[in-house]
């Protein structure tokens, strides 16, 4: 029993550096693509609360959302928010890491107000049988 | 019987009563050496608890290769992916080949794969070189 719940603060450190370390990598890669010309807007990964109705089993108990807001200078569309979010979840890899770290919520934001899309992680895991 | 087994403990008790004195007289005149036992077993602690964090720092940093997941590729895919599948699945489409079969079938395999990877522009760059050696078009 404290075995357990020992067990269980460590994984809880140990997930919240991976999750802190994804970020920052995606943040860097974003930064990079900005400055050279490659993205024209500039991206910023962010941790956020999540929505409540997307929890799975490895959902963390608070900040679910993996939030990406962009930094536009204008408003972006709703079709140029979902493009980016596909694309994201194109990637089976970084989804399934997402899941196995407490995220179950991806969203897309721009960079003022709430307007934003949002997509639940585990719709997109491809799970075989 | 009895009277021996008492006088060998008592004379055992003395013996170690007079003893521990001693040690005890000892290590207020000089040097504890407890105390320094101690100490070195501190050092020893500190220096395999300092080993074992290090080894878990490395074993966080082998676990996130940078090579596994390519962001670079996922934020360039999110601006310029679309205008290279777009480019792609025009000139790559198989009924641009009705004549020739051979060039019919490898156009096919290209488009299928074309339209998996459509959120991918560094699959997309590599099927358009493909493109260019397999089906000998000119983008």
């Amino acid at each position: 029993m404290l075995e357990n719940s020992w067990n269980n603060i460590l994984d809880w450190f140990n997930n919240r550096s991976k999750r802190s370390s994804l970020v920052r990598s995606f943040n860097s890669s974003a930064k990079n693509a900005f400055i050279s010309g490659n993205a024209p807007t500039l991206l910023k990964a962010k941790i956020s609360k999540g929505n409540n109705l997307y929890k799975h089993q490895f959902s963390n108990w608070l900040n679910t959302g993996f939030r990406i807001q962009a930094f536009a200078g204008r408003q972006l569309s709703k079709s140029e928010l979902i493009k980016i979010g596909e694309v994201v979840l194109s990637d089976e890899i970084l989804v399934r890491r997402l899941v196995v770290l407490g995220w179950d919520t991806l969203e897309v934001h721009v960079d003022k107000g709430g307007y934003g899309v949002r997509f639940q992680l585990k719709d997109h895991i491809t799970l075989s049988i | 019987m009895n009277k021996i087994l008492v006088i060998f403990l008592h004379n055992i008790s003395e013996m170690s009563e007079n003893s521990i004195n001693k040690n005890l007289k000892t290590s207020s005149n000089g040097t504890n050496w407890w105390i320094w036992i101690a100490i070195l077993e501190f050092v020893i602690i500190g220096f395999l608890i300092y080993k074992t964090r290090k080894r878990k720092k490395l074993q966080l940093k082998n676990d996130f290769p940078k090579e596994e997941i390519d962001f670079d590729n996922i934020i360039d895919s999110s601006f310029n992916s679309d205008k290279l599948y777009d480019e792609l699945k025009i000139k790559c489409h198989p009924d641009r080949f009705p004549n020739n079969e051979k060039l019919n079938k490898i156009a096919d395999e290209l488009f299928q794969k074309i339209s998996q990877n459509k959120n991918n522009s560094k699959t997309l760059l590599k099927l358009k070189k493909e493109a260019i050696n397999k089906l000998n078009i000119n983008f």
